[in-house]
């Protein structure tokens, strides 16, 4: 099957359409929404389209303001037979694009060639179309294929009574309806007419396709922006053009909440191609997504904007957090941490149990800050009508940034257009759409379309920073090594510092990723959380809190298991235990399940045990290894998927390390696409493997130390596995997450196959600080 | 000051400072957006272009000393290893969000120009200054295997 | 302890050095090469004096000892051979270093069949000719050969490589002295970008302090520390 064109023009508007809304739990779940009625239906440009209202959108709560009829396009057919899909989230590599596609031409058995993406624009009329927290798949899969199978009955009708034949005799395929008595076909694009004349069907009359009929679900369908990637072409946030665009850059405050307090601008107004400078409004607490505030350098191009902002001279005021310092502020997260916390979860009596354990562990954990460093640092152009802005940009919120806009340019949010662009990459970066309000503020002042370029410097000194954490875990030990107490504290600046100025106590959204959802049979538990005040913007990044959660309660249970003069995977396998479903909730945990409820999504301890085995089995898990070789296994829930990693490492005399091998296997449920979920798993594995090799943003006086690749340094080809091997699990449970799943496991299992290749527990992140001499200070651990 | 450069076959006259990275000239004022900016300091691969036939960082490549030498971009990327490469990524679904891709086939096809079968340490050795964050290492490295293999056929 | 406010320049694509401190390494800063500005040595010229924490020829005229003399200035020209500028690309492998602390080059670049660089990334696909910002340049940037490395070894073993046509690419003491005056790539090490501290005294006068050297009976410190 040769893959479409990919539609690489993302600014096509959405035609007008007549809205049905949709709602899976109360059908008939596509009804026309009253306020159009059947005028409405019937307007519909001569293409059958469909709004599928998500019931979480505005649409749906009957929010649109009057007068919106052209509410949207959402999914149809057009005349011509092309299947359009109006694509709500944002492509960002995971093949989002692809996968609504999928979903839906399977349901409607379209010709997969004549499948076409239109990138939505940001509204609330779609529903949520943040593009994070790994399920866009996961919100949108029973809509599409209600969707497409609603589609697909009507258009089967419109043949059945143009032939005359009952529609039970006609069936869709491959673009086309057939009868089957009779061999005769129409293309779906000649049956639109007659089906937008059509009542919508019943729930009795929509059939989804059976699991072993489908064509395009859990099949290696080609991406459909691969062929525009590989010829250069497709539009990221930094390839927008406008005609007369200009460019800028800012010079930020070094510190967060810092603001210039003179500036000299003589050399940059003399800087050759500087259009002028633009002053930003100085940014108040709460940070949220507004802009950071500082000057900005407006040029005729990119170039000249960078050296403009280079001749600028600005006197700062710091700030209030100045007086960051990440070196000793590691120390007060550690010693947050050696005291009692607030209770976040708690199963029979840790302290009782730990006092009477046979043996007892404790370790502490340390995770520094991270930045996502997309390759493509954030962008957006910004461009006025009146008093109205249209905006671009890479952003995975682009209701947010229209939200963003409106408030920090003091427009109602209906003047505000925001058009997203394919992304570089986001990890977490781009769903904070401060740059979209730095373009839209700008460019009011210049009145012309402007670009902001953020540089990797920029990138890089003023992300939103995965936090940095510490964690402290003590065991109690029965005589036959068996863990009987388990005491888990852990204490990090909240995300929702972002949010409220001077939070610090760590917010429920960040325990449950990877702490008060631990899935081990273990008597006595207890989860803690220690308080931790934020002086960088921080935010989410790729599996979140996931990252060091799993870091230290996967790296614990294989100390455990040394403890317990146990197999690694042997005690992981005990730890996780009988096959049985968990709700923290029970424990006193405030546990969200990742958004999804715990029914359909339940905390299963067979699945993380089937993962660990699986790839305890493709790794040759107990195999003899060469001398110096190690293996680390760990495994890990999350976004409702389970992921379990092996990593095997050589480390020589040196101390050099090479990871020789990885293995990782995934249960994600029903996967859309095989292929692309496999790439996420190599991908997502690596990622945490990067981190935890390399990853350490650090900060003096408030201003972050790194500026550029590879001060802040990431996996090259060269240190990436030459041997990699990934597994999904067959499984027709509803799909789980798949984007950031793979990431978690991954710094356990190369610290612990470090541990077993040469004795030295890694305990502090990254394994290799920022010096870049890649040695192992082995002496003092052998 | 007004330079003249040779870019994919095609002459264009651009009114910039000397000093411009040829990155820069490519993507704002002549539109050739496929040659992508990551990093400003020859670190990240992102803005590989050849100048002359042989691969150059188009970021610390100052215009200026481009001269009338011929440049191409991934746009203008052609030949038998091009095709290959090409059709690799496809078949092995190399790219995730794309960005470092024009970077990475261009190194690629400059790695199996100069070696036709390349062993994995030349294509760490060529690789190395490619970024990838989304980090498809695995499948480039088996694409340039699978071109090598099919350029022979 | 911090002050109310501070001054920053800010910079792209440079380092951003703030309140004295600076940002943990530098990235793109090996060292090897130079823009193509060398001129020509007048015929009979007076020797050159000390510069630049490199001592001139005439410093080491009231060693009557030639032997002792030859030493002595063989351990003057240990000034610019153990600067990271040159052997940062005089290394003892095949990935060159970079920066003041001669850390491992980023990309790990690698020397190649001909010193040029890997097939696919060769050196000049981010050196060019001159300097470009932080950027080091020099005319046909690249590596020596695996024998003539520096890094690591002793000032008496690398004197001995220097004069071992085997190792040093079979020059003459005459293509020697040719190749330290007159290499705009050995010249680089006196003029790197402004991130990067140049070699002691310059090209010049390293000249006459190797040809003196040569002079003097071309002695090599012992091989052993």
């Amino acid at each position: 099957m040769k893959p479409p064109q990919a539609r690489a023009n993302v600014f096509v508007e959405a035609t007008k359409s007549i809205s049905v809304s949709s709602d899976i739990s109360n059908p008939p779940f596509l009804r026309l929404d009253p306020r159009l009625g059947r005028r409405g239906f019937l307007a519909g440009a001569g293409a059958l389209l469909f709004a599928v209202a998500l019931e979480d959108s505005a649409l749906a709560q009957g929010k649109l303001p009057q007068g919106n009829k052209d509410a949207l396009l959402f999914v149809g057919v057009q005349p011509n037979g092309s299947v359009v899909l109006t694509c709500h989230r944002s492509e960002m590599g995971q093949q989002t694009w692809t996968a609504m596609a999928q979903i839906l031409a399977n349901e409607l058995d379209a010709d997969w060639q004549r499948v076409q993406i239109v990138q939505a624009e940001g509204h609330p009329k779609y529903g949520n179309q943040n593009t994070d927290g790994s399920r866009s798949v996961r919100l949108n899969f029973d809509r599409l294929r209600l969707a497409g199978a609603t589609m697909r009955t009507l258009l089967e009708q419109a043949a059945a009574k143009h032939w005359k034949v009952p529609p039970s005799s006609c069936e869709a395929e491959l673009g086309f309806v057939l009868h089957r008595g009779s061999q005769r076909k129409l293309n779906f694009g000649e049956l639109v007419e007659a089906a937008n004349k059509l009542p919508l069907p019943t729930a009795s009359q929509v059939k989804l396709r059976e699991r072993k009929a489908w064509r395009y679900l859990c099949h290696d369908i080609k991406s459909l922006t691969t062929p525009s990637i590989v010829k250069g072409e497709g539009t990221f946030g930094q390839d927008v053009r406008r005609p007369g665009m200009l460019y800028a850059v800012i010079a930020r405050p070094p510190q967060v909440l810092g603001r210039p307090k003179h500036v000299d601008d003589a050399a940059t107004l003399k800087t050759p191609g500087v259009k002028q400078l633009v002053k930003l409004p100085n940014l108040e607490a709460p940070v949220g997504f507004k802009p950071l505030g500082g000057i900005a350098v407006v040029a005729k191009d990119t170039w000249s904007a960078i050296r403009g902002r280079e001749a600028l001279e600005v006197e700062w005021e710091v700030g209030p957090n100045a007086s960051y310092d990440s070196k000793s502020f590691e120390q007060s997260l550690l010693k947050a941490v050696r005291k009692p916390g607030k209770l976040a979860r708690k199963r029979g009596d840790v302290a009782r149990a730990l006092s009477s354990a046979a043996k007892r562990l404790e370790a502490e954990y340390y995770v520094p800050h991270l930045a996502h460093s997309a390759m493509e640092p954030p962008a957006a152009v910004a461009e006025w009508t009146g008093d109205r802005v249209t905006c671009w940009g890479c952003g995975q919120t682009p209701q947010k940034a229209r939200q963003t806009v409106a408030q920090v340019c003091g427009v109602p949010e209906a003047n505000v257009t925001i058009h997203v662009t394919w992304l570089g990459g986001g990890f977490g970066r781009k769903s904070k759409p401060d740059f979209f309000a730095e373009a839209a503020l700008i460019a009011r002042e210049v009145k012309a379309p402007v670009k902001v370029v953020w540089t990797r410097e920029d990138d890089l000194q003023h992300a939103y920073y995965h936090t940095v954490s510490a964690q402290r875990l003590e065991a109690g030990l029965d005589a036959t090594g068996k863990c009987v107490a388990l005491l888990h504290r852990t204490a990090f600046p909240p995300i929702t510092s972002t949010f409220v100025a001077g939070a610090t106590d760590a917010d429920p959204g960040d325990l449950r990723l990877g702490a008060s959802d631990t899935p081990f049979d273990v008597p006595n538990l207890q989860l803690e959380s220690g308080q931790a005040e934020a002086h960088i913007r921080i935010g989410w990044l790729r599996s979140v809190a996931n990252i060091y959660h799993a870091f230290a309660v996967q790296s614990f249970a294989a100390e455990m298991a040394h403890a317990a003069g146990r197999d690694p995977k042997d005690y992981l396998l005990e730890l996780i235990g009988p096959p049985r479903t968990i709700d923290p909730n029970q424990e006193g945990a405030k546990y969200d399940n990742y958004g999804s409820p715990l029914k359909d999504y339940p905390i299963d301890t067979a699945r993380l045990a089937k993962v660990t085995q699986e790839v305890a089995t493709l790794a040759k898990w107990g195999r003899k290894l060469p001398t110096g070789h190690g293996l680390g296994i760990a495994a890990h829930r999350s976004f409702v998927s389970y992921v379990a990693t092996v990593v095997e490492v050589a480390v020589d005399e040196q101390g050099r390390l090479t990871i020789v091998g990885v293995w990782s296997v995934m249960d994600a449920g029903t996967v859309v696409n095989p292929n692309h979920c496999e790439s996420q798993l190599e991908g997502g594995t690596l990622f945490g493997l990067s981190n935890a090799l390399f990853g350490e943003i650090t900060a003096t006086r408030g201003v972050i130390d790194q500026a550029n690749f590879p001060d802040w340094r990431v996996m090259r080809m060269h240190e990436a596995p030459r041997h990699m091997e990934v597994k999904l699990i067959e499984s027709s449970a509803p799909p789980g997450g798949v984007g950031e799943p793979p990431t978690p496991p991954a710094a356990p299992a190369l610290t612990n196959a470090i541990f077993a290749a040469t004795g030295l527990r890694i305990r502090r992140l990254p394994v290799f600080g920022t010096d870049r001499i890649d040695r192992l200070k082995l002496g003092t651990h052998r | 000051m007004t330079i003249r450069l040779k870019v994919n076959g095609k002459v264009h006259d651009v009114d910039v400072a000397g000093d411009t990275p040829l990155l820069w000239v490519l993507r704002d004022h002549l539109g050739l957006t496929g040659t992508k900016f990551g990093c400003g300091v020859a670190q990240c691969g992102a803005c590989t272009v050849y100048v002359d036939g042989s691969p150059r960082r188009a970021c610390v490549a100052p215009v200026s000393s481009v001269g009338n030498k011929p440049v191409t971009t991934i746009e203008g990327l052609e030949g038998p290893e091009a095709d290959a490469v090409r059709e690799a990524w496809l078949s092995l679904q190399v790219p995730q969000c794309g960005y470092c891709q024009s970077g990475q086939i261009m190194s690629a096809v400059a790695l199996l120009k100069k070696r036709p079968a390349p062993t994995d340490t030349d294509i760490d050795h060529a690789m190395t200054g490619n970024i990838c964050r989304c980090a498809t290492y695995m499948r480039i490295r088996r694409a340039i295997h699978d071109a090598a293999g099919n350029l022979k056929k | 302890m911090t002050p109310l406010n501070q001054k920053r320049s800010r910079r792209s694509g440079a380092r951003t050095l703030l309140l004295g401190v600076a940002a943990l390494s530098t990235f793109a800063a090996l060292g090897c090469g130079e823009p193509p500005r060398v001129k020509e040595a007048p015929v009979s010229p007076p020797p050159l004096p000390s510069e630049n924490g490199l001592k001139g020829v005439a410093e080491f005229a009231q060693i009557q000892d030639e032997t002792q003399r030859s030493l002595a200035l063989f351990q003057e020209l240990g000034k610019v051979i153990s600067s990271p500028r040159c052997v940062n690309c005089h290394s003892a492998s095949d990935r060159p270093l970079q920066s003041e602390r001669g850390i491992p080059h980023q990309p790990a670049v690698v020397r190649g069949d001909d010193g040029f660089g890997a097939p696919g990334l060769p050196c000049s696909a981010c050196h060019g000719e001159r300097n470009f910002r932080n950027m080091p340049g020099a005319p046909k940037w690249s590596m020596p050969p695996l024998e003539m490395a520096w890094q690591d070894r002793t000032l008496g073993q690398i004197c001995e490589q220097l004069k071992d046509p085997q190792r040093n690419g079979g020059k003459s003491h005459e293509d020697l002295i040719e190749h330290i005056k007159h290499d705009p790539l050995v010249g680089y090490g006196w003029q790197p970008p402004q991130q990067l501290t140049p070699a002691a005294g310059s090209q010049a006068l390293m000249g006459e302090l190797f040809e003196a050297w040569i002079d003097s009976g071309a002695v090599c410190p012992p091989s052993k520390p």
